[in-house]
C-alpha cells in the first residue's frame, strides 16, 4: 500500500499546476430535474456514485445544475496543461479546462454493491489500486506537511473517482489548490487512466440474462491473452456487453 | 456525524424518546440525526420543537455552515482547514457505489508503472 511521504508533494501558490493537483472545488452536474441517474440515491444498476445533498441551481425547461463542493484530483496531462502556453498563448487566452476526479473520504461513505451489500472488505482492493476506476489516495497524520499555512489536521483514506470526472477552470484549481501528487504516483495516476479509458469490465450477469433472445448484430473482438479471448457483442435493440471466451 | 446525532449520543437518547418530547415522527428525528435530511431542509418549527425537546437553543443543532471554494471572506489557508474538517470527515456515512466491479481483476492490475508502461515508445512524456 503507498503511504503519504510517496504520494504527495506539496505545492506553492505560484507553482505551475500540474496533473495531480489537489483542490476544494465547486462541481456541477447538469441534468433534467428529477432525473435518476445521475441522481442523490445510489442507483444499484447503473452503478451511479452519488454525491449526496448537492445544492440545486433551476434551469428553465426543467433542468437543473447540481453542484457538489469536493475535493478532486486534477487528471489532465500535465503537457496538455501547459500546451497552449508552450505554443505562445498569452495567459488570458489559454485553454481553462481541467479535467478533474472528485474524491471521496472514507468517513463520507458507506461502500455497497449492486444488491446494496456491505463492501467496506472493496477498501482493500482499492488500497491496492486494483479497481480501474479509482485511485487511491492514502491517509495522512498532519496534512499541514505538505499544505503549509493549513491547520495541523489529518487526512482521511479516499480514493479519486474516476467515474465522475468532470471539468473545471483553472483558475478555480488554482485559488484552492491543496497540494499535489509526487511524481511517482502520477505514474500511477497515469496507469489508471490508461486502464479507466481502455478496459471495461465483463459484463454481469443481468446484462446475459437481458440478453438472451436477442439476436447478435456485430462482434468485436477486443483483445487476446492466453487462451482467453474478449470480445464485444451488439444485440439488435442496441444493447451491447463483453464475454469472455475461453479455448478448452 | 451531525451535531444532533453527537448530542442523542452524549445524552444517551433514542429517536423515539426524543420525538415523543417533541412531538413528531421518530422517523423525522432518524433522517435528521443521520444526516439523511439535512436539517435545513426542514420546517423551522420541526428544528425548533427538536431543540426544546432537549433543551438547547437551535443553533446547537444547526450544522455549520459548509465552506465554499473561493470564499474571500476566508484566507487559502483558512478556506481549505475548514473544508477539511467539513467535507473531508464529516456527513455521512453515505451508501456510495463501490469502484470495485468485479472479484476478479484485470490482467493490467498487477503490473507496476513501469511495466505497464514498458512498451511506450520513449519520449511519451508520460512523467511530465
Amino acid at each position: 500500500m503507498a503511504v503519504g511521504p510517496e504520494v504527495y508533494r506539496a505545492v506553492a501558490e505560484s507553482d505551475e499546476l500540474s496533473s495531480g493537483d489537489v483542490a476544494f472545488l465547486s462541481l456541477a452536474r447538469t441534468r433534467l430535474v428529477g432525473e435518476s441517474p445521475p441522481g442523490e440515491t445510489y442507483d444499484p444498476q447503473g452503478r451511479i456514485p452519488a454525491y449526496p445533498t448537492p445544492a440545486l441551481l433551476p434551469l428553465p425547461h426543467g433542468r437543473e445544475v447540481a453542484l457538489d463542493t469536493l475535493f478532486a484530483l486534477v487528471v489532465t496531462h500535465s503537457c496538455e496543461i501547459d500546451r497552449q502556453k508552450n505554443l505562445d498563448a498569452s495567459a488570458g487566452h489559454v485553454d481553462c479546462r481541467l479535467t478533474v476526479a472528485p474524491i471521496v473520504p472514507e468517513p463520507a461513505v458507506h461502500l455497497v454493491g449492486s444488491n446494496r451489500d456491505d463492501h467496506t472488505v472493496n477498501w482493500a482492493a482499492i488500497e491496492a489500486n486494483e479497481p480501474v476506476a479509482s485511485l487511491f489516495l492514502p491517509p495522512i497524520d498532519d496534512v499541514s506537511e505538505f499544505a503549509p499555512g493549513v491547520d495541523s489536521l489529518p487526512w482521511p483514506r479516499s480514493f479519486a473517482d474516476l467515474r465522475g470526472l468532470v471539468t473545471v477552470s483553472r483558475g478555480m484549481v488554482e485559488a484552492d489548490r491543496l497540494f499535489g501528487l509526487a511524481p511517482d504516483y502520477i505514474g500511477t495516476l497515469q496507469r489508471q487512466l490508461a486502464r479507466f479509458f481502455t478496459w471495461r469490465d465483463l459484463a454481469r450477469h443481468e446484462l446475459v440474462e437481458a440478453l438472451i433472445g436477442r439476436r447478435v448484430v456485430d462482434a468485436i473482438p477486443l483483445n487476446a491473452r492466453g487462451d482467453r479471448l474478449r470480445v464485444a457483442l451488439t444485440a439488435d435493440d442496441g444493447s451491447s456487453l463483453t464475454i469472455e471466451l475461453r479455448a478448452r | 456525524m451531525t451535531r444532533l446525532a453527537t448530542i442523542l449520543d452524549e445524552r444517551n437518547l433514542t429517536y423515539t424518546a426524543v420525538a415523543n418530547r417533541a412531538h413528531l415522527q421518530p422517523r423525522t428525528v432518524r433522517q435528521l440525526a443521520t444526516g439523511e435530511t439535512p436539517i435545513d431542509n426542514v420546517a423551522v418549527g420541526t428544528v425548533r420543537r427538536i431543540a426544546s425537546a432537549l433543551s438547547i437553543p437551535v443553533a446547537a443543532i444547526l450544522e455549520p455552515d459548509v465552506p465554499h471554494p473561493g470564499d474571500a471572506t476566508l484566507s487559502r489557508a483558512a478556506r481549505l482547514s475548514a473544508a477539511i474538517r467539513e467535507v473531508m470527515w464529516s456527513g455521512g456515512p453515505a451508501a456510495y457505489a463501490s469502484p470495485v466491479e468485479s472479484a476478479e481483476a484485470d490482467d493490467i492490475a498487477t503490473l507496476t508503472t513501469d511495466e505497464f508502461f514498458a512498451d511506450m515508445p520513449a519520449g511519451d512524456g508520460r512523467r511530465a
